[in-house]
Formats: structure tokens, sequence, C-alpha cells
């Protein structure tokens, strides 16, 4: 018996630079992938951009389908998800996933903010689940609504998805009541983007963490995309302020603005604009479709991109000391 | 004096909403308070300035007592980060809740039922196939299930305010017993605390001490008792019913230049 959900031993090579294309090649159809960070900020919107480019099949996408991973429900490189969030915070729900959920097109399965985390911990310390009571009372908690089968039915990776989505049991420690088991949820691939890493993939967050410093233990393979490639040995002049080491990751990705239109501190705030325009768009059809023509099938490279977006929206984007956004006035 | 007061039709009803939420967080000043996307930001944002600075705010995105000077776009926004007294990630946002040290939560939602559940999940249907799929449970489960009380702010319209929510994504007063799913007080599943109030566009709601069932407690000026009723999908009470003092011209125009210039938030 397999103790554990995967080998991870991860690449021992001094330098893991490769290409956005080479690194998202990696992928293949019916993965569980997790994008990292949430909802609007420090999403890796080129990575999700080159998956549809890619063309990439039948994903199973973990914690939430916001900002980045609406853009792969709506071009059909998603059949499932579980996790807690369809929305894009002040810019409404999630256009694409919603349209695509209501038409049986794409299939959620609940469960709550804690539950993520504690499932993707449960996958860091290589347990198969924790226990807690979180989600009680809710209908998170029931059967009726699991799609567990369907996931693993779905999972090219059939191991990544647990037996159960959940097991209710008494409290036999503490007398607590009635508790939760929550299974471990581990992912095939999970793609962070950082601000800072090294060629190494020693990487540093400003800003929230999200649950990327969890996330990137309990998948098989870790691919950083990074705002800054910087010398390795200069990141580990302060590893104190490190968030994921090196022995993490597998390819690091240089692509600067690879967040936008997603805010990224220290480099640039949200394009609010842009992401009002999308959800706009992506609400039909036909609009998702012309979105993804004109900002992504169109544009091959990431230098493409910031040419159409033009040299002064960006600038108007970029952040300040010591605030780490853009003040609205200033 | 009478001109310090705003005059009906010179506010929307999101803008009264929300600034009758930042005068009810007064009862939590010096507390510590896990806020919710949209305009649960923007009311306790207008508190902490105007009635209870020293409220404590935590977001589910690991932040820990946040001091936002600019009114952040959503939980993960960096104007959480600047000023906080320590970044993480979401489980150190989220396990100060889970280890019960969290006061009140405060949360949007779709649908609130007269127990104080909150849907904000789907409306209509069946969760396989959803009339309407909405932001789903994210941290609202988590503060209904954890919080020592809860506060929700929501639009009062029929179809939100209603006998049974379609879907229970926040635990109120009366929760789902699994696994047969029958309704049971909270108490009975050990959970603390329950809802505090629901504060909607025509007043606000408290919940009776016997039986849990909504009941309103405020109504806004320009209100009537009759068109809360007209509003709500069940026979709520209106009999403890007292009218609640105006607007301030003064909370007007703070939430609309120094709160909300650029109107990110659609309240107007």
């Amino acid at each position: 018996m397999q103790k554990y959900f995967f080998d991870k031993h991860k690449s021992n090579k001094e330098n893991k630079l490769v290409s956005l294309k080479e690194a998202i090649s990696t992928i293949n159809d019916g993965d569980v992938l997790f994008l990292g960070s949430f909802v609007d900020t420090r999403r890796p919107m080129a990575a999700a951009y080159e998956i549809v480019r890619q063309a990439k099949k039948g994903l199973i996408l973990l914690a939430e389908c916001s900002l980045a991973e609406d853009i792969l429900v709506g071009n059909g490189c998603a059949i499932a998800w579980r996790g807690c969030y369809t929305g894009m915070a002040t810019f409404g729900l999630s256009p694409a996933t919603l349209r695509k959920i209501e038409k049986r097109e794409f299939f959620p399965d609940e469960i709550g903010h804690i539950d993520i985390i504690l499932g993707s911990m449960a996958a860091m310390v290589g347990s198969p689940f924790v226990a807690t009571s979180a989600t009680l009372g809710s209908d998170v908690v029931n059967e009726e609504y699991s799609r567990n089968e369907y996931l693993k039915n779905a999972a090219g990776n059939p191991e990544m998805i647990p037996h159960q989505k959940f097991v209710l049991m008494e409290d036999p420690f503490y007398g607590k009541g009635t508790i939760k088991l929550q299974p471990a949820m581990p992912a095939d691939v999970a793609i962070i983007h950082v601000q800072q890493a090294g060629e190494k993939g020693t990487a540093r967050i400003f800003g929230s963490l999200g649950f990327d410093h969890y996330f990137v233990h309990g998948a098989r393979r870790v691919i950083l995309t990074a705002e800054q490639v910087l010398p390795e040995e200069y990141l580990r002049r302060d590893p104190n302020r490190n968030q994921i080491p090196c022995t993490a990751v597998d390819m690091v990705v240089e692509v600067p603005w690879g967040g936008h239109p997603s805010q990224v501190q220290n480099f640039y705030d949200i394009d609010i604009p842009f992401i009002k325009e999308y959800v706009s768009s992506a609400k039909t059809e036909d609009g998702f479709a012309s979105w993804i023509e004109e900002w992504v099938i169109n544009l091959d490279c990431r230098d493409k991109y910031l040419d159409k977006l033009g040299a002064g929206r960006i600038q108007g984007l970029r952040t300040l000391p010591p605030y780490g956004y853009r003040q609205r006035f200033r | 004096m009478a001109d310090k007061y705003a005059k009906i039709g010179d506010y929307t009803a999101a803008e009264a909403m929300v600034i009758n939420a930042a005068r009810f967080l007064k009862n939590f000043d010096c507390q510590k308070g896990l806020i919710g996307t949209g305009l649960p930001l923007v009311a306790t944002q207008l508190a902490k300035l105007l009635y209870s600075p020293n409220m404590i705010i935590f977001v589910e995105t690991g932040q820990a007592d946040a001091k936002p000077e600019e009114l952040p776009i959503s939980i993960m926004d960096s104007r959480l980060t600047y000023g906080s007294s320590w970044q993480m990630g979401d489980p150190e946002g989220l396990f100060p809740l889970s280890r019960g040290e969290i006061d009140f939560g405060f949360i949007g939602g779709a649908q609130i039922d007269k127990y104080g559940n909150v849907n904000s999940t789907f409306i209509g249907g069946d969760y396989n196939k959803p009339a309407k799929r909405l932001a789903g449970t994210a941290g609202a489960v988590d503060i209904g299930v954890f919080a020592k009380t809860t506060v929700t702010l929501m639009a009062h319209q029929k179809r939100r305010v209603v006998e049974k929510v379609d879907y229970l994504t926040t635990p109120g007063w009366m929760v789902k017993k699994w696994p047969s799913g029958e309704m049971v007080r909270r108490e009975e599943m050990g959970m603390q605390g329950g809802p505090n109030a629901f504060i909607s566009t025509l007043g606000i709601m408290k919940y009776d001490e016997d039986s849990r069932i909504m009941y309103v407690d405020k109504i806004f000026p320009g209100v009537t008792p009759d068109d809360i009723k007209n509003s709500t999908g069940f026979d709520i009470d209106v009999s403890r019913a007292s009218e609640n003092e105006q607007l301030l011209l003064e909370e007007i125009k703070i939430l609309r230049e120094k709160i909300d210039p650029l109107n990110v938030y659609g309240m107007r």
C-alpha cells in the first residue's frame, strides 16, 4: 500500500527556469489543478491564458472559480470544481462559471473555506484526513449534493479524489459532539503567481499568501510564475521573508505582469475597467468567445498582450510605496 | 437642527442600509469581527471612521487587526495588508474563527430565512440544476458555524427574505442535523452564538429570545410596517418595531466622498 498521495521527490536542479509554454505543456487533460491565491489578487492569469491556448480539457479545479478559473471554465478546459467561491468580489459573480453550471456543462461540488484549508493542510502534512466542525448544520454536508463520485470518475488520476466527500462521526477524544472528517485535497498541479522567485524556486510573496504556502506541499507538480526572477542567492540572504521553499517547486517561469488584470502587491493594482469589461462580455457564449479571441488567442505571448494594453494603461496601474497599492487619490 | 438630517430621496436604499449597519456596529466596538466581502466591508470602513474606531478587523485572507486607509475592493485587496499587525494567508485568517475567538461575523448573502439562515449558493431549482447559481459558501458558512454572533446585510425583497432558504449556507438559529437533515436548534449541535441582526434596505430585524424567529426591531425613515410585511416572504412580526433615527447628511457625505468616492460598490 502506498502511504503517500504521490512521490514527493522534487527536482533538485539548480536552475528550474522554463518558458510558460513548456511549463503549461506538462499539464495533462483531466488533471486536478489548483491556481494560486484568491479572487482578484496575485492570480496566475498569464498561465490561465496559456492553458486556454493549449486547449487543455477535463481539468478539475480546486478552491474557487474566480478571475483566473472562470476563463478556463468558459473555454471548456475544466469540467468540474470542488471549492467555495464562484464570484469576483465587487465585480459580481463569475460569469462563465454561472452560465456553464446553469446549463449543466460544468459541475460544482461545494465545500467551505475552512474545508479547503484543512484539505490542503492534510495534504501538506501527509495525512489522509483531519477532523473539524466546519460546515456542520449547513447544506455542505448534505449527501444529496455531493458530486464526489462524478469527480472521481472525471479525474485523470482518480487517486487525487477521496472515496467520500466527508464522514460524520462523534468526537472520540473530547466528547465535543458530531464532527466531520475532512479528506486531504491533493492536486496534480499547482500554479502560483509570486512577486519574486529565484532560479531554483525559492519564492517571496507580498500581501496575503492565500493558501499557497500550504498547497505547494500538497501538489504533485508546482509551477511558479513570477513577476521577477532574481538571483536565488539574493532571496537566501533573508530566508525568513520567503514563503515557498525551492524544495517544493518544479518549474519557474518569469512573466512580468503575469497577474494582470488582478492586483499584485508592490507591482501593480487591479485593472478595474478590464475586469468589468470581461465580466460583461463573458455573460454570453458569443461575448466570451470574442473576448478570448481578442485577449488570449490572438496574443500568443505576454509581450503582445502588454503592447495591446499599452504603456499608458499599465503605467497607471503601478503601485507606490509605502502602500503596495496605488492610492485612488494622490 | 433640521438641516443636519437627510431627507428621503437624498440617498439610495443601499446607502441607508450601509449607514444603518455602520451605526449598528457601535455595538461591536472593541470586539473582534470577521468581515465578509461586499457591502459589509463598506459598512465596516464607515463604522471605523464614525462609530466604532476600536473594532478589530479580521478578514479571511489572513490579516490581523486590519486598518485599511482606503476601501478594499475585495477581501484579497492589499489595502487590507498595509497597516495590519500581521499578514499571513487564509489559514491564519480563518483559524481564529475555528478557535472560537471571533466575536461577530458580518456577511452579505442572497436569501435569508426567518431563523437567520443565509443562502449564498443558489436560488431556484436544485443544487444540481440551479435556476440561478450564486457566489458559493466562501467564508460565510464558517462564520455562521464559528462566530459568537453574526450580522447579515442584504436587500429586503420578498424573494430574498423567506420562510426557508433554498440552500443553507450560513447556519442561523435552526440548522440542519445530518445525516437526516432535520431542523434543530443550533445549541443542540454544540454551536455557540447565533445570528444577532439582519440589516436590510428597509429596517433592522432581530430574533425572538424564545422562538428565535425574526421580527422587525427598527424601521428606517420613510418605510412603513406594511412595506416590510409586503417585502417579506413570511408573516413577519412588526408589533415591536420603532422608527430609526434619520440619516445624517454628514454620514452620506462621508460615505460618498471619503469611503467610496469612485462608487466602486455601485451604491448610488
